[in-house]
């Protein structure tokens, strides 16, 4: 049940990074910053302020996006690799931050005890572990069709254009670097609202979270989900939590078989899990092509 | 410890430093100046280089023959990899690499873990280096020595093998232009396996040297994965001359850094790959941002 | 414009999907019963990976061992063993999965300090106890105390106690402190500090340094350049192993007496002659000289052809506190055992253990060991060189600190 909600949060996590690198192809290594940064901020504040749970989620991700198109600035003055080391290097900047500031973020213990405050008024249905799971259900299911909307809008037609040719868009008119700050600020700042669920999720918040091995993984269940169609970034992180937790469940050599599983993902799926599931329950309709070719994936 | 010998003794640290890292990076930045490949698993051969020197100690009780075996064992672990399962992906976009070294590296560490198991493994030094000398009366390891020195043999090494063999003058062509080399008749896929054997190679080679100051152990490649990305990153990917370079200030601002400001130790070599990539994209003497 | 199909396989799959995630809450597992299930969630992967497969050892010999008796109360043992990696979040995932798809309400074993503070919150919730037997941070019988939360083995206040009652003897005059920058090396360093000013010597330095560590160089020669006589070293792992065999080949031991909170057999293997002389604190070693443990030591090289590590001992305590809390309380209900184990007394392999009431700390010896060269090992071994009564080494009730 609990890993049916985490599963969910992890989705959201992941589908905000597609709309970076599947959509605009900005592969970012520091996606756990904008996860940790939720989920302290959101976890600071309700164990120091009365705020309830339902108001702190959305500030957190809200300051998050505001940091990230600072972020965002700094890290699209490069390109290709160059983009990628440095979120990863703003990433581990954060999370030394967060390892040495013990006073605020609890160093290396981190912040324990995370309550799920009610309110405002009193409403408490989102407080119990199934009330949280639909909390957790209505925003991914939001932030879905809300990215859907996105993609499939002159919006992201342009990113589609950068993804492909950046320096065509670029001559077509189009301030390119806008909208990638704009992207990033949006991607991080879902991948913020996913913390942010985390913290009263799991009741605690710690340095593990702004680790680049988080980065790695959610960037693994994109490609592996497939990335650019949104769905295969969740059904990504489905895969891998449930896969991680069967695996370890059975054998200690879990990451043995966890990564032969990727290594032939990648040979022989290379448009992911939707990919293939796509390609069984394809239809043919004029509608279907046309989605296909203005929102289907890297390829 | 007046200032001249703590520059001096400090200065020797960090040259020993610069070498371990500058195994790791050359390697790196090899196989993406071919490749363009992302190798996540570097860190891993660079740990397997240091168990199978281990091993081959135990069994040889030779520190040398560990030091000739274990880079020749992971380069061909690395080209056999290579032959096998990347091959088929070179026409596919980055993430697949990505994603399959990324795979390698689990799939590595846990055969390491099944292995050796999971403890730390000592490694001792060559009988030939385990004393010390005094350097303005503070002892220091001749160990250490050996290791900036053994650096240094291998960066030359590398420059004169890339500037005057005929492997060398391929490898540093196909980094520029992959089908023009193959259009004049070279087997591109052969000097792209011998470039990734050889990466990986030297990435065992910087294993088994390090072992002796660090033990072999299971950490090992998380420990220096991002090191060894950060110093090819501020170098410039795919330049050869840049490793060195970034290993070398990676080194010195660690140790003076640590010296002088230890709280921000965790943090400097990102700093400074923030410094030089807001200045200059590409790294410091890259081509291409 | 095409036309709009009415029922499609698409349209089906979406609302079987969109059915399927309204309803999990409902879906539910069918529960067990009889053995006394104990719940292990331990890091056997990752950085702390040889800690957690010691414990796995010891729960696993030592059910063995009572299963071999006809077990507790009439029932059989039941170790439920998973790895947690030495996450935090896995360790809640599967301790909650041990709690409610086992049907288990007993704990131990949880490796990190970081994972049994995120699990402890949890345990009111879950109706569990938890018994730590190898959780050091002084928060968790302090601060972050919860009423299901038990620690068997000596914390890190307890163990930096030990060393400093130690060094009241000791002739040093000037020491230093190096501790590895997380909360478990800031608390050790910390409590060594105020037991320094009491002793009335002089602490000349402290400095941390960040996990993954792999070069020591600047360190030793900070520490070299202070004129310390003394180091105080709060370390563990791979970060320990990498300082002790550079400060060896710095030689530093020469110059400086060597002394940890911490020791260990790994450590020892790791490192071999590297660690020669150095003094620490144990939480437990094979060379402790009482009946119970001789008879141990003697179980665990029958069975396994080796010597007790530390947290082999330390989870065999930790459930043989355990065991008595059961059969005193004659039932394995989270009430009951939680009564029994408030008090609880043993006499083991460390010698007498008692529960304190107040914070759910068992107070118990310390001690102190050497690591000397034996002739019949081909590393060193820890030679116990001070026993301190339980009552002197632990800290006052809820406190991580001793005030004088």
């Amino acid at each position: 049940m609990t890993l049916l909600t985490e599963a969910l949060i992890l989705g959201l996590f992941a589908m905000s990074l597609d709309l970076m690198v599947g959509y605009t192809r900005l592969v970012s290594f520091g996606h756990a910053a904008a996860y940790g940064f939720g989920a302290y901020a959101c976890g600071w504040l309700l164990l120091h302020t009365s705020l309830p749970m339902l108001a702190t989620i959305p500030i957190a991700a809200l300051l998050a996006g505001v940091i990230a198109v600072g972020v965002a600035w700094v890290c699209t003055q490069a390109t290709g690799v160059s983009f990628s080391m440095l979120t990863l290097a703003l990433a581990q900047l954060l999370y030394a931050v967060a390892y040495k500031w013990t006073s605020v973020t609890g160093g290396s213990d981190g912040l324990a005890g995370i309550p799920r405050r009610p309110g405002p008024f009193g409403l408490d249905i989102f407080i119990t572990r199934n009330g949280f799971y639909y909390l957790v259900l209505l925003v991914l299911s939001g932030a879905f069709l809300f990215c859907r909307a996105l993609v499939r809008s002159p919006f992201g037609a342009v990113l589609g254009g950068i993804r492909e040719n950046e320096a065509k868009t670029l001559a077509l008119g189009y301030n390119t670097r806008a909208y990638k700050i704009a992207v990033v600020a949006l991607s991080y700042a879902l991948g913020a609202f996913a913390g942010a669920l985390y913290a009263p999720f799991a009741g605690f918040a710690n340095t593990e979270l702004l680790f680049w091995l988080l980065s790695g993984q959610v960037l693994i269940m994109v490609i592996i989900g497939g990335a650019g169609t949104l769905i295969g970034p969740m059904i990504g992180a489905a895969f891998f939590l449930t896969v991680e937790h069967l695996l370890s469940n059975y054998t200690e050599a879990w990451a043995l078989f966890f990564g032969l599983i990727f290594i032939a993902f990648v040979i022989f799926a290379p448009e992911g899990i939707w990919g293939l599931i796509r390609a069984r329950f394809r239809r043919r309709t004029a509608v279907e092509l046309d989605h296909r070719r203005g929102v289907a994936g890297a390829q | 410890m007046d200032l001249t010998a703590f520059l001096v003794v400090e200065s020797l640290n960090a040259l020993s430093q610069a070498a371990l890292l500058f195994f790791l990076g050359v390697g790196l930045t090899l196989i993406f100046g071919i490749m363009r490949i992302v190798n996540f698993a570097h860190g891993t051969f660079y740990m397997l280089g240091a168990f199978i020197g281990y091993s081959a100690l135990r069994l040889s009780g030779s520190f040398w023959l560990a030091l000739v075996l274990a880079p020749l064992a992971v380069g061909i672990v690395g080209a056999l990899f290579e032959l096998g399962i990347l091959r088929r992906l070179y026409r596919r976009d980055e993430s697949a690499f990505l994603m399959v070294t990324f795979g390698l590296a689990l799939v590595l560490t846990e055969v390491i873990r099944l292995g050796w198991g999971p403890e730390a493994l000592q490694v001792e030094p060559p009988s030939a280096f385990r004393s010390i000398v005094f350097v303005f009366d503070e002892p220091f390891p001749t160990y250490r020595l050996f290791l900036a020195g053994a650096g240094l043999l291998v960066a030359l090494a590398i420059w004169q093998f890339l500037e005057r063999t005929r492997l060398g003058l391929l490898i540093r062509a196909t980094s520029q232009n992959a089908e023009m080399v193959h259009a004049l008749g070279t087997d591109v896929r052969l000097v792209r396996s011998a470039v990734f054997g050889i990466g990986c190679g030297l990435a065992g080679m910087g294993g088994v040297l390090a072992a002796p100051l660090v033990t072999a152990s299971i950490g090992m490649a998380a420990e220096m994965i991002i090191d060894a990305f950060v110093i090819v990153i501020i170098g410039g990917m795919g330049s050869f001359p840049g490793s060195l370079l970034g290993a070398l200030l990676v080194a010195f601002v660690q140790v003076f850094g640590e010296y002088y400001l230890p709280d921000l130790a965790l943090a400097f070599m990102y700093l400074v790959m923030l410094l030089v990539l807001v200045v200059r994209p590409g790294g410091l003497l890259g081509k291409e941002a | 414009m095409t036309r709009r199909p009415g029922v499609t396989r698409r349209r089906i799959a979406t609302f079987a999907l969109t059915g399927t995630a309204l309803a999990m809450p409902w879906v539910r597992r069918v529960a067990a019963a009889e053995p006394i299930k104990i719940g292990m969630p331990l890091a056997l992967t990752g950085p702390l990976g040889s800690v957690g497969q010691q414990l796995k050892r010891g729960g696993e010999m030592w059910a063995k061992v009572q299963n071999a008796n006809g077990g507790l109360l009439g029932r059989p043992i039941q170790p439920l063993i998973e790895d947690t990696g030495g996450n935090p979040a896995d360790a809640v995932r599967k301790s909650q999965e041990m709690v409610e798809r086992d049907n288990c309400n007993i704990l131990t074993g949880i490796t990190l300090s970081s994972e049994a503070l995120a699990v402890a919150p949890k345990l009111d919730e879950w109706n569990a106890i938890f018994l730590s037997s190898d959780n050091g941070d002084g928060k968790l019988t302090a601060g972050a105390l919860v009423p299901n939360f038990f620690r068997a083995n000596i914390s890190a206040p307890m163990g930096a106690r030990a060393v400093s009652l130690f060094l009241r003897q000791s002739k040093s005059q000037k020491f230093y402190a190096i501790g590895m920058d997380y909360a478990w090396g800031h608390s050790s360093v910390g409590v060594f500090e105020s037991e320094i000013k009491h002793a009335k010597r002089d602490l000349v330095g402290t400095v941390f340094s960040p996990i993954g560590t792999k070069d020591f160089s600047t360190y030793i020669a900070k520490i070299r350049q202070s004129g310390a006589e003394a180091l105080y070293i709060v370390m563990a792992g791979d970060d320990f192993n990498a300082f002790l065999a550079q400060a060896a080949q710095y030689k530093l031991p020469e110059k400086v007496q060597m002394l940890t909170e911490q020791m260990e057999l790994t450590l020892l293997r790791a490192v071999g002659d590297a660690a020669l002389g150095l003094i620490g604190s144990t939480r437990y070693a094979f060379t402790i000289d009482n009946p119970k443990n001789k008879e141990f030591v003697a179980l665990w090289q029958k069975e396994r052809g080796t010597v007790p590590d530390t947290f082999e001992g330390e989870q065999w305590q930790a459930l043989q506190v355990l065991a008595a809390a059961i059969e005193k309380a004659n039932s394995t209900d989270t009430k009951a055992l939680h009564d029994a184990l408030e008090t609880i007394t043993i006499d083991d392999i460390k010698g007498p253990v008692a529960m304190r009431k107040c914070d759910h700390q068992a107070v118990q010896n310390g001690f102190m060991v050497r690591a000397v060269k034996r002739e019949d090992f081909s590393h060193p071994v820890p030679e116990i060189i001070a026993t301190y009564p339980g009552e002197e080494t632990t800290p006052p009730c809820n406190k991580e600190t001793f005030e004088e």
